[in-house]
């Protein structure tokens, strides 16, 4: 289960009142342009960028793919280049790909033989442009030491329960790929259009510590989607 | 750089003695899994750390190969069940042929 | 204590109360071949280690964080660096640091390293610009 935290985490506030970790940053910014080591412009045009991601990327791969099976086929093919048909662009905003997130995209399809999970054991590895930044919780030294080992004890700490007959497949993305995972779509969602669909489709359902619910979504009952 | 391996090969991680920097787990060591897919060719992260991120800068560019393990070879006492699994993505010199038992 | 929150805080408490002897360590003389492994071992590679379930938290990226974030990402776009080098800085800083650090200082802390240990800055002018920053920073909150 997560907890919403809000505004409420103080950061760490040094007597004056001033953020320490703020201080340092703005400095190294600060040194690095007056150095030219990169422009205003470049740290303005990648903070839009990082702005302008988020879980709907994804949310939209999946519902495409729910509707459309030849869309769907393209995606678990060529994950980076079927982004382009939801316009999303692997290669932005540097034309080249981020530094951290490289251009290698792998969607995993559950199954009901196979639930997919993802992990980065050794950093944080994860897939920004389809989904925005990463959970604070999928960064903890805690969720990558225990992932690995005890996946179904950390699943079921987040609501998922699955039995012996359903394999449950960890991905460690501890090199160049990055991944996300396809739920498989629920019951009672036929006729729904991609839009009501893409609502249900959370972050955590794409990186596997969730499973979509007809009757819920990150801001609204599917009934109230495109009204 | 030719590729050894082929996809359902049995493969066993090395286990070389790691000093300061790698991305081939502790919990890999040692154990044997199946190659399922293949990665493009990359340069090493043993090169790339120290700033060799490309061939003309001395980056050795290498296959790299998606292994699947079964948990209960992993971890001892492993506390899910026998079909459950693990992937990650090794290097080609991190691998060598598994051993027949 | 009724509460459940209050039975771990009293079992924790029960737990830590066990007698230890540390010897801590302050540049031995010898330690084993064990310890030594232990010692040698890449920070980073945590997976499997034994930890305990905690709440899994939330939380927005602060101003700070995010534009920690893309002023490292700016660095490696152009070329001071790339992601792998930041991620062996990151282990380089050593277990207090790395551990003791909230995960977006941990970035801006490597950031800084960088600059120095590639010949772009003096360790001068950082001290120079954070002492810089800072007081900007205490004139605007004042």
């Amino acid at each position: 289960m997560t907890q919403t935290h809000d505004h409420d985490h103080t950061p760490i506030q040094a007597s004056s009142g001033v953020n320490e970790f703020e201080v340092l940053e703005m400095a190294v910014r600060e040194l690095a342009i007056e150095k030219g080591l990169f422009s205003a412009e470049d740290h303005r045009r990648f903070s839009e960028w990082a702005e302008s991601i988020g879980p709907s990327g994804g949310s939209k791969l999946v519902a495409k793919a729910w509707v459309d099976p030849d869309f769907k086929a393209r995606l678990l093919a060529d994950g980076t280049e079927a982004c382009k048909e939801v316009g999303i662009d692997w290669l932005d905003p540097t034309g080249t790909g981020t530094p951290s997130d490289y251009t290698y995209f792998y969607v995993l399809e559950n199954t009901p033989q196979v639930h997919n999970v993802i992990v980065c054991t050794l950093c944080s590895c994860y897939p920004r442009p389809v989904l925005g930044m990463s959970p604070d919780w999928y960064r903890t030294p805690h969720y990558r030491r225990r992932l690995v080992r005890w996946p179904r004890e950390v699943l079921a700490e987040f609501g998922l329960h699955f039995g012996p007959d359903v394999e449950v497949r960890v991905h460690d993305s501890n090199q160049k790929s990055r991944f996300m995972v396809m739920p498989m779509r629920p019951e009672g969602t036929d006729g729904w259009t991609e839009e009501q669909l893409a609502a249900i489709v959370t972050r955590d359902t794409m990186i596997g510590v969730a499973l979509p619910q007809v009757d819920w979504t990150a801001t609204a009952p599917p009934s109230q989607v495109g009204s | 750089m030719k590729r050894t391996f082929e996809v359902g090969d049995r493969v066993t991680v090395k286990n070389a003695t790691s000093m300061f920097h790698t991305r081939t787990q502790a919990f890999t060591r040692g154990k044997t899994g199946v190659v399922v897919e293949f990665r493009p060719d990359w340069v090493i992260p043993e090169d790339e750390a120290w700033g060799r991120d490309t061939v003309e800068r001395g980056g050795r560019e290498e296959p790299f190969y998606v292994v699947r393990f079964k948990q209960k070879d992993l971890w001892p006492n492993y506390t899910g069940f026998d079909v459950d699994t693990l992937e990650t993505e090794v290097a080609q010199r991190w691998l060598e042929p598994a051993k027949e038992d | 204590m009724s509460s459940s929150e209050g039975f771990d805080e009293i079992e924790y408490r029960v737990g830590n109360l066990a007698p230890v002897l540390r010897t801590p360590l302050d540049s031995p003389y010898e330690i084993s071949n064990q310890l030594f492994a232990a010692l040698r071992h890449v920070l980073h590679d945590v997976g499997g280690q034994p930890d305990l379930p905690q709440p899994y938290l939330e939380k927005v990226e602060e101003e700070w964080e995010m534009n920690t974030y893309i002023t490292c990402e700016c660095l490696g776009w152009r070329g001071v660096w790339n992601s792998e080098e930041r991620r062996r800085a990151e282990n380089d800083l050593g277990a207090t640091l790395y551990f003791g650090l909230p995960y977006y200082a941990r970035w801006a802390t490597v950031a800084a390293k960088v600059l120095i240990n590639t010949g772009r800055i003096t360790p001068d002018e950082l001290s120079a610009k954070i002492d810089e920053v800072r007081a900007r920073l205490e004139k605007k909150s004042a």
